[in-house]
């Protein structure tokens, strides 16, 4: 309905509305803007500018030569990954074309946040039929900082929430379709099934929309949900036994056991403040209309997978875990939020003109305080700085590069400022880190073996082996599933040229051997970070 | 089809079984009370709240979930 159709004169407030509406659109416009600043920079960019990027393309090209990434650590390369196929598997035709290119994986995971955006603004949209709404609760995923340092990273993460927002959302519709047609739609239900398994095996956190769904399903089909949930499970359990058979049992290792890491509630509860600082007015209008569902309706599967996914997101406090945990309860949270305020305006429709216009510019402003709250933007461009500066935000951040193994260094000006505060992902990498990215290169190429590095890059640039993963080999070890014996004898010879460290996430006997045998001959730094260059002792002298 | 009553006395039933569990785990794993940690904090707030808002479904009676 339009408000020329309500009774009474015309109302010019309508136009003001229209203003703030506009004003909203064009604030989370301007994020997306940026997002694909972020991402095209990222794109360019050849080395890993995330931790464990480069180790996500090194499986990529491993299954790209019909090898599985699941091996025995405790020989040479001493490599294994720790995350399940399905994002690697669709990046391999993009490697045989191009070779293994970080974009690869970069761009599949930044369309996947689109795909995810545009399916949170559809799903708004059949809520409520208003387009702005729907545009903004979309474009409001995008423009979350979490989303925006992940998005465009070669990691699966955001591919497994794109993987979740199109399975609750066809849950949603195929269910609703069989309450008003009482009809059932197996096929429907089987597709949400296989959108959860592809989630699953993209990474295994999606679990909790796993979870969310089957919970959903009891409380409208109690029946069906329990036969569907043991099909689903001996599908899970099938495929699992299926590649830990042929992995001689280097997937369960790798992928469950070496999960399995310290919970740091400190983490978790700082992780918490932040994430409801940053998305205030999306998670009161979802939890809102969640409460209001659980006792006045019925409740959906959003709501429902909203508070699971929230709930899950504690798990953020694990060692290694990150604000990307945060993420599919951010898409629960856009679609609810999305869904509650298109309620508030069908109210002000019904009470008549004025109330009308007042929700409609009420929900405006509230999106932008949350265009506020979500402040982030790259200042390297004048055109940029100058944008910042009409916004009143500050258009540079002071921090020290971040150094394991060197001395501090004083803080630098970044030309990036995130309200999320100093974070070691967002500014767009320039020409500057691409350099020093092949200046380090050109160090280990000095020597002849493949360099024993904390990052994949280096060697992928040079096409060298690439030797051990070393968060995972650390989660082996404090699992107690690794033999470090190979790898420590290899160091103690000084078999490798060169080592290079970033953040030294080695087991402890590994950082020993390395202090004993290895000494610091250059320091570079990159994305912020200090790169050491490690030469064995005695060839260096 | 599962109502809010339903809903209220399962969400009860599973608070008062993590709550309960929180302690029993303690005292099976140490031999002794050792004292609320973190985590158990963690779990028995939110086995709390999961029993409150159990509790406050089961007025609902048979109204669907």
């Amino acid at each position: 309905m339009s408000l020329n159709s309500l009774p009474g004169s015309k109302n010019r407030w309508i136009y003001v509305a229209y203003a703030f509406v506009l004003l909203a659109l064009l604030a989370f416009i301007g994020y997306l803007v940026i997002y694909f600043i972020y991402a095209f920079a990222l794109f360019k960019f050849p080395f890993d500018y995330d931790q464990g990027e480069g180790f996500e393309l090194v499986d990529t090209l491993m299954f790209s030569r019909g090898q599985w990434p699941y091996q025995d650590n405790n020989t040479y390369p001493f490599y294994s990954s720790n995350y399940p196929p399905v994002f690697h598997l669709v990046i391999v035709p993009l490697v045989w074309l191009f070779g293994p290119q970080y974009w690869t994986g970069r761009l599949v995971s930044f369309v996947g946040t689109l795909i995810a955006a545009a399916v949170i603004g559809y799903a708004v949209q059949r809520g409520g039929k208003r387009w702005w709404l729907s545009a903004l609760a979309g474009l409001a995923f995008l423009a979350s900082n979490y989303i925006y340092h992940v998005g465009p990273l070669f990691r699966q993460h955001m591919f497994m929430v794109m993987f979740e927002v199109l399975a609750v959302v066809l849950l949603t519709i195929v269910i609703e379709r069989e309450e008003k047609e009482g009809v059932r739609n197996d096929r429907g239900l089987l597709m949400v099934m296989i959108l959860l398994l592809l989630a699953g095996y993209t990474k295994q956190l999606a679990y909790a929309t796993v979870a969310a769904v089957f919970l959903f399903l009891f409380l409208r089909q109690t029946k069906r949900a329990i036969l569907w949930a043991i099909g689903f499970a001996m599908a899970t359990a099938t495929i699992f036994f299926a590649i830990d058979l042929l992995t001689d049992g280097q997937w369960l290792t790798n992928t469950v056991t070496a999960n399995v890491n310290p919970f740091i509630p400190g983490q978790t509860i700082g992780f918490l403040k932040q994430w409801f600082n940053l998305h205030t007015v999306i998670l009161i209008a979802a939890a809102a209309l969640a409460i209001y569902q659980l006792y006045a309706e019925r409740l959906s599967a959003y709501a429902i997978w909203f508070v699971v996914a929230a709930v899950n997101g504690l798990s953020a406090g694990k060692w290694g875990a990150g604000e990307s945990y945060w993420a599919t309860a951010i898409a629960a949270g856009c679609i609810l939020a999305g869904l509650a305020f298109n309620r508030v305006v069908d109210y002000g429709e019904r009470k008549g003109r004025n109330w009308y216009v007042a929700s409609i510019i009420a929900i405006s402003l509230l999106f932008l305080v949350q265009a506020n709250k979500f402040f982030h933007m790259p200042t390297h461009t004048p055109t940029l700085q100058a944008i910042a500066e009409i916004l009143g935000k500050e258009t540079t951040t002071y921090v020290s590069p971040q150094t394991s193994c060197s001395a501090d260094l004083p803080p630098e000006a970044i030309g990036y400022v995130d309200s999320a505060g100093v974070g070691l992902i967002g500014r767009p990498p320039d020409a500057e880190d691409s350099e020093a990215g092949r200046l380090i290169s050109e160090l280990v190429a000095q020597g002849e073996s493949a360099a024993f590095s904390e990052e994949a890059g280096f060697g992928l640039y040079l096409g060298r082996d690439i030797v051990t993963n070393p968060t995972q080999l650390l989660n082996l070890y404090n699992n107690e599933q690794v033999d470090l014996t190979e790898m420590l004898d290899m160091l103690e010879n000084q078999q490798f040229d060169t080592v290079v460290f970033r953040a030294q996430f080695y087991p402890p006997p590994v950082l020993e051997v390395i202090g004993r045998r290895y000494e610091t001959t250059d320091l570079v730094q990159m994305n912020g970070f200090v790169y050491c260059i490690l030469r064995p002792k005695e060839m260096s002298s | 089809m599962i109502t809010k009553k339903q809903l209220g006395i399962g969400l009860s039933v599973i608070g008062a079984l993590i709550l309960v569990g929180t302690f029993i785990i303690d005292f099976i794993g140490a031999g002794n009370f050792s004292g609320i940690g973190p985590y158990q904090q963690l779990a028995l707030l939110g086995a709390g709240l999961m029993i409150l808002v159990g509790l406050s479904l089961i007025p609902l009676g048979d109204t669907p979930a």
